[in-house]
């Protein structure tokens, strides 16, 4: 289809489905002035009954646990995609010599770059670990701070060189990591069942309200979520870096290197 | 009624960039546009005037607060979101190492037993060679 | 609060505009973390800190640095077939 016809498409799809769009964008609620009762109803009654004080990971973790699963699920199956599909090309070796284009000049990493990096690498990864830890007390969770953590990795790459991050972190811990997080997940479903109870009812002791131990089973699937993300985020980078690196003979014979 | 209509705007300007993308690269970008329309969309529903964040540390349990449910969808849906864009991205570059071309209008559909891309040109003999394991 | 929000929201479908119609994709990636940095604004003044945590992480370090990692795979790595 040439582009002028998918414009052309597009306007009058857009055409046809204005006055639809126009009608409900009228037809809805006034901005800011309710919200809906299934909130209002999980806001009222989940302190007492969880006692946990922040109602999101409530709903994550308890109430509507099943969708994450669900949402774990997808994430580890997205990620093992990439990874099949980098790693098939290219073969498992590893090398030093990646990211450079040839022909071009290597710049030395300033040592104002390598000295902001070992600050703020350990400082990420502390800020990382607080924000899943403290997941049913203040803003945070497992995906906040797993997104956080494997950030915090990519100042080690800066700080080091690819050479110095491919040392730091291996693939086979974060397979662990990415793995062994949707298993706690899946395991925090299916052991409740084992005691008589419900898929993923909250078996253990609530704890105190406002306490970082408090909300019984969500703490442990926060944690499976957190290592789930982390090593999961981590191994995304991981691949696309490795994507860059020239190969030194072609992995097997017969075959160009690509 | 202003979000609602900033939504809609981004959900469409983010289609115009896919439909008339020339860079498969540019074209993920767009698809990140569209999702960030739901997400504006979802949270747009969820506030009220007046209301805190659903975190009851500081203020006492039965403050008015704003719709926790909204959040916990567009909470997991970004984290996921971004994985899949890395997933559209690793097939962007396959694409690009099979066909040659960045360019949606360069790349045709593969078809059994010839090359994809390019529509001419393709070489069978050498794409037998290529396949036999 | 209630003149903060309609800024904000302008503001964000300006930034998703600029996403789109910046062309070249080495410039776009700036525009893709500017735009991830106005939504983690906009989801706080919405009273939405989760939201706005993850957002920050993820639109600002790890979605622009996929882009930038892919562009330079695609460049170094010159396509298998030359006909």
């Amino acid at each position: 289809m040439s582009p002028r016809a998918r414009v052309a498409l597009l306007a009058l799809a857009a055409l046809i489905l204005l006055p639809g769009a126009a009608s409900v964008i009228a037809g809805l609620p006034p901005f800011g002035a309710t919200i809906a009762r299934y909130g209002e109803r999980i806001n009222a009654i989940t302190p007492e009954a969880r006692h946990v004080a922040n109602m999101v990971s409530a709903i994550n973790f308890d109430l509507r646990g099943l969708d994450t699963l669900g949402e774990e699920f997808m994430l580890l199956a997205a990620i093992t995609g990439t990874v099949i599909l980098l790693r098939g090309r290219r073969g498992e070796g590893k090398t030093g010599r990646a990211m450079r284009r040839p022909g071009r000049a290597v710049i030395p990493r300033s040592e104002a770059v390598v000295l902001a990096c070992r600050i703020a690498g350990p400082l990420t990864a502390l800020f990382g670990l607080y924000v899943v830890l403290h997941a049913t007390v203040t803003p945070g969770g497992g995906f906040q701070g797993g997104v956080i953590l494997a950030s915090g990795t990519l100042l080690i790459y800066l700080g080091e060189g690819y050479v110095g991050w491919r040392d730091a972190v291996r693939s086979p811990w974060l397979d662990a990591l990415e793995g062994g997080g949707a298993l706690l997940f899946a395991l925090c479903g299916l052991a409740p069942m084992l005691t008589g109870a419900a898929f993923m009812q909250n078996v253990l002791p609530l704890g105190t309200f406002r306490d970082p131990f408090s909300g019984g089973l969500m703490l442990v699937e926060n944690l499976g979520v957190a290592m789930a993300v982390a090593g999961g985020f981590t191994q995304l980078f991981l691949e696309f870096m490795e994507e860059t690196r020239e190969a030194d003979e072609p992995d097997e014979p017969g075959e160009e290197s690509a | 009624m202003l979000p609602y209509a900033v939504a809609a705007w981004l959900f469409g300007i983010g289609l115009y960039g896919i439909a008339t993308s020339r860079n498969f690269i540019h074209l993920v970008g767009c698809l990140g546009v569209c999702q960030s329309a739901t997400y504006v969309l979802l949270l747009g529903l969820g506030y009220r005037w007046g209301s805190i964040a659903p975190i009851f540390y500081d203020h006492p349990p039965g403050t008015p607060a704003v719709d926790p449910v909204m959040q916990a969808l567009v909470l997991t849906d970004i984290v996921v979101g971004a994985t899949l864009t890395a997933l559209l991205l690793v097939l962007t570059i396959q694409a690009y190492k099979r066909g040659g071309s960045l360019d949606p209008e360069k790349l045709r559909p593969m078809r059994a037993g010839s090359k994809s891309g390019r529509g001419q040109g393709s070489s069978r003999g050498k794409d037998e060679e290529r396949t036999a394991p | 609060m209630t003149v903060i929000l309609p800024l904000l929201f302008l503001l964000t479908a300006a930034s998703g505009t600029a996403v789109v119609l910046v062309r070249d994709p080495t410039r776009q990636i700036f525009a893709i973390a500017v735009n991830g940095l106005v939504l983690t604004i906009l989801f706080d003044a919405l009273q939405a800190p989760d939201v706005a945590l993850s957002e920050l992480a993820v639109g600002s370090a790890a979605v622009p640095l996929l882009f930038l990692v892919a562009l330079m795979a695609v460049r170094t790595q010159p396509p298998e077939e030359k006909s």
